[in-house]
């Protein structure tokens, strides 16, 4: 099943390129095109289109697969292998270098967030969900409620204001320490947090109405037992389900908290990437991030065969 | 057990990367400490002098390369650089410049006058595709040279030799371009007609030069197009070789830029702090939030939306203390000086927030074409209806309830006092009475329905104001114009907002009845505005064609006395300002920047808005909290 799966990804990835290069390529505007007012002679803008190959979609499509995948390089037409080209707007970098400072920066943030949101969630959902309808029940439901409501942008700037500007006991953005990690990893994790909450409480509700739980009292185990080792177990299951996907968004959907925190990770640079047209890198970026949830989410299926080997996948 | 694995290996990929991003940045060199920090608004595009068009790339420019001459930044007259201020020729044709002696390039080879001739030729050959290469067109034979190069690489087929056409060009440019290397330190720069600014324009980032070795190890010749293409990774830590008062030890990617001292510079005692990081922040909001915390010296661009709130701040600030502050001017203190001796803002003011006058202007086009794109008759063909549309306009009314900066209004394009010399005409103001006038002259008038018809019965048509989404403030201008219109003219105005890469478009495709617009100037001559009305410019999107403007521009270009040339000048911006408007001028634009008064010295309040970062010194004062990990302060200062 996972050979299956492994095989299907490259024609995946294929799907993948084919569809967004076609988007892409139908953006309106042209990536050469630098300022709004200040124009290049024609003969300069053609000499350019030329040399990035912009000048037809066809050579553009096959140029750039057979420099992205390898190919180029086992035959011997390229000199190095997975070469994503340079970008068209920030010509002094590589898409591979461009790709290679900013994706460790999302994946931490993107990790750190769900590492986050699971202690935060996973707590307030046992919590709630042992006691529901109780007063500490309707309180983590509001809170999860408020992370799920609020957009990024309106926790992210509060945050910013009280802990940097107020306080002064966060800096304001930048990246490298844990310290500059605090708050976006934070604001990026509360959304998904609430909804781990939310999961984990109905998880638990129905957990512990569950016969085994009964079973497990009646033989006079200890109640933290029963919800930690007993109920929980089982309640996590969707959570475990949601995580694939969640790690996913954290990774790629960091836009706004990058822009918020100036935090120099690959969102940005996906959004930039698609409003200057800038072709190399939106196709960089794609590949490497398709690649990466699609590994993702097969880890996700083989970790919950792991955890519950019922499932077959 | 079971469940603890998931998180385990979460933790594990957690560290994993965290430690492979350490390894990068202790790789990039780590440990450096910053004299000067600033905020960048964005990435710099380019390091690649003969590749810039932006403000923040041309100011990193002025850091690590040094061209033949450069501007003083307090008046913008020419000052010597890398050579000494030239000998000029009698029929002011031949310019020579002598190098400096001790010039070095920052791995201590020697600034040679054969580096320049590779530089003007790079910037001139079409190949390298250097947005400024017009600009160095002034030089005897290089537009040919541009255009023949152009020419050549156009019609040249796979298999015909690449290799030839290169020598050949090589050996044409030698032969025909006046850019001569006399010896490796003398260089005679030969004009096709005398420039009065031909020196200003030489300190344009074009013109400075770049380390051939370094260039041409990413630079190769295409066999199948017959065009040189360069790859731009020589612009980047440890590759970048440069000539100025700075050297790049750091760049990374939409993090920072970090310059230390050129060890060879051969003028160390004009660079006033040791090291400068330029840290990027793209949001408006958070550079501001960021220099607020104390994590940098300089903000150069503040664009959020509350800059106005800011600036009101600091007018009450001054207000409050106007006595004071005005017996300190009276002294002889500067602004800045004052400022900083005035108590300490309350809530509710402040003294950090600066705005200065730029070297560019706001305005709105008219789409000067007879027809528009679907082919409806275009009513703005008409100069009396263009006339009678800047006369309807209250600019003052913008800038005060709109805008809110207060920007200086302007009525013709150059921005008055920012060329010496130059005295900016008036264009038609604000004159309701008259404008109504012009629009009955120009055959429109109210119908006894209140529709506004000419003789032939039809109405005049919805005027479509053309503005970009991404500028907000740009809407709100929109807006008022479409109040004021409707209200004086009795007119029907409808907005279309679109993104910046339809406008673009839709701007050169001439898409648009009234389109708004921004030009910065680049040289100190009035013809940097001025070229924008020639019926062949690029930039002539309005497609305004005047034989009696282009005729003026010919005739000031080959006047030889300079006060003469500004005249015809003058009078060319006066013909388009008070007859023809193909654009309604609104405004001088202004410069929104952050410091604390007191606190950084060599800043430039100089309209034409470059900054030498080697100028600029925080004050012992001041305290930058570190924002990167790397970037320690000195103890000294944190103390």
């Amino acid at each position: 099943m996972l050979i299956r799966r492994l095989i299907q990804l490259p024609f995946i990835l294929l799907v993948i390129y084919t569809i967004t290069f076609a988007l892409a390529w139908l953006i309106p505007g042209d990536p050469l095109q630098q300022d709004e007012s200040r124009q290049p002679p024609p003969e300069i803008a053609r000499a350019m289109r030329e040399q990035y190959r912009l000048d037809s979609p066809w050579t553009f499509y096959w140029d750039y697969l057979g420099n992205a995948t390898g190919v180029k390089w086992l035959v011997g037409a390229h000199d190095r292998p997975f070469d994503l080209g340079p970008s068209l707007r920030h010509e002094n970098w590589s898409v591979n270098e461009i790709l290679a400072a900013g994706l460790p920066v999302s994946l931490t943030l993107g990790f750190s967030a769900i590492l986050i949101a699971c202690v935060i969630g996973i707590t307030a959902g046992v919590i709630g969900g042992v006691r529901p309808g109780s007063l500490t029940d309707f309180a983590t439901l509001l809170i999860a409620l408020v992370g799920i409501s609020l957009p990024t942008f309106v926790i992210g700037s509060a945050l910013l204001v009280v802990f940097s500007v107020q306080l002064g006991v966060l800096p304001v953005g930048g990246w490298g320490e844990l310290r500059h990690m605090a708050l976006p990893a934070l604001t990026l994790s509360l959304p998904f947090a609430a909804y781990i909450a939310r999961l984990t409480r109905f998880g638990m509700i129905e957990q512990m109405s569950a016969d085994y739980i009964r079973t497990a009292r009646a033989k006079g185990l200890p109640e933290r037992t029963v919800i930690l080792k007993h109920a929980l177990k089982n309640a996590f299951l969707p959570v475990l389900s949601y995580l694939g996907p969640a790690a996913a968004a954290a990774m790629t959907g960091s836009f706004v908290v990058e822009v918020v925190f100036a935090v120099p990770g690959i969102g940005t640079h996906f959004v930039d990437a698609v409003l200057s047209k800038d072709l190399t890198l939106i196709m960089g970026v794609v590949l490497v991030y398709s690649t990466l949830l699609i590994v993702l989410n097969l880890a996700v299926d083989v970790l919950y065969r792991w955890v519950d080997p019922r499932i077959q996948m | 057990m079971r469940l603890l694995v998931p998180l385990l290996l979460l933790a594990f990929i957690l560290l994993l990367v965290l430690w492979l991003d350490g390894r990068g940045t202790a790789a990039a060199g780590g440990g450096a400490e910053a004299d000067l920090v600033i905020i960048n608004r964005g990435d710099v595009f380019t390091l690649d002098p003969q590749r810039m068009t932006y403000l923040k790339d041309f100011r990193m420019a002025y850091a690590l390369y040094e061209g033949l001459v450069r501007w003083n930044l307090d008046d913008y007259s020419v000052e010597p650089a890398a050579a000494a201020l030239p000998a000029i020729s009698e029929d002011g044709l031949r310019y020579t410049f002598t190098i400096v002696s001790d010039a070095k390039w920052s791995n201590g080879d020697a600034l040679t006058a054969d580096d320049f001739v590779y530089a003007f030729r790079r910037a001139l050959l079409p190949d390298s595709a250097s947005y400024y290469s017009s600009v160095l067109f002034v030089i005897a034979g290089a537009r040919e040279f541009f255009d023949w190069r152009a020419a050549r690489t156009s019609v040249f087929r796979a298999g015909d030799d690449a290799g030839e056409l290169w020598r050949e060009t090589l050996a044409r440019f030698d032969e025909t371009v006046g850019v001569k290397a006399i010896d490796s330190r003398t260089l005679e720069i030969t004009l096709a007609q005398p420039v009065p600014y031909f020196l200003d324009m030489l300190c344009m980032t074009v013109a400075m030069p770049v380390h051939p070795p370094t260039v041409e190890q990413w630079t190769s010749l295409n066999a199948s197009t017959g065009r040189i293409e360069q790859r731009h990774e020589w612009c980047k830590a440890g590759r970048l070789v440069s000539n100025g008062p700075y050297q790049l030890e750091r760049w990374r990617f939409k993090r920072d830029i970090l310059l230390v001292r050129n060890p060879h510079y051969h003028a160390p005692e004009i660079v006033q702090s040791d090291s400068v990081l330029a840290i990027t922040i793209d949001d408006a909001n958070t550079a501001v939030l960021a220099f607020e915390a104390g994590a940098a010296d300089w903000l150069g661009d503040v664009t959020t939306e509350y800059d106005a709130d800011m600036l009101a701040q600091r007018s009450a600030y001054i207000e409050k203390h106007r006595e004071a502050m005005n017996a300190m001017l009276a002294r002889g203190m500067s602004l800045d000086e004052a400022l900083a001796a005035l108590p300490a803002p309350q809530r509710g003011e402040r003294r950090n927030v600066h705005v200065t006058p730029s070297f560019g202007t706001a305005f709105y086009s008219f789409n000067c074409r007879p027809t528009l794109r679907n082919g409806r008759v275009n009513p703005f063909a008409d100069a009396g209806v263009r006339r009678a549309f800047v006369l309807a306009t209250d600019r003052e009314s913008i800038v005060r309830n709109v805008t809110r900066l207060n920007e200086p209004v302007q009525t013709a394009l150059v921005p008055p006092g920012s060329i010496a010399g130059y005295r900016s005409p008036e264009g038609l103001g604000y004159d309701p009475q008259r404008a109504r006038e012009e629009l009955r002259t120009a055959g429109w008038s109210h119908s006894p329905t209140g529709a506004l018809m000419n003789e032939q019965g039809e109405t005049f048509p919805i005027v479509e104001i053309l503005w970009t989404t991404n500028t907000p403030r740009f809407g709100w201008i929109s807006l008022e114009l479409k109040a004021q219109w409707e209200r004086v003219l009795g007119v029907q105005v409808e907005l279309r907002g679109v993104d910046t890469r339809f406008y673009r478009e839709d701007l050169r495709n001439g898409n648009f009845m009234v389109a708004r617009g921004t030009w910065y100037g680049d040289y100190g001559d009035p013809t940097t505005f001025l070229n924008l009305f020639h019926s062949e410019d690029g930039n002539n999107h309005r497609r305004y064609a005047s034989e009696l403007v282009d005729d003026l521009l010919a005739r000031a270009a080959a006047e030889r006395e300079p006060a003469a040339r500004l005249r015809l000048l003058e009078e060319c911006e006066r013909h388009v300002f008070q007859q023809d408007v193909p654009m309604l001028v609104l405004y001088q634009l202004v410069q929104v920047s952050m410091h604390e008064p007191g606190e950084l010295t060599g800043l430039s309040a100089h309209p034409r808005m470059m900054q030498y970062y080697w100028r600029m010194k925080r004050s012992n004062a001041r305290n930058v909290l570190a924002f990167h990990l790397f970037c320690k302060v000195k103890s000294d200062t944190c103390m």
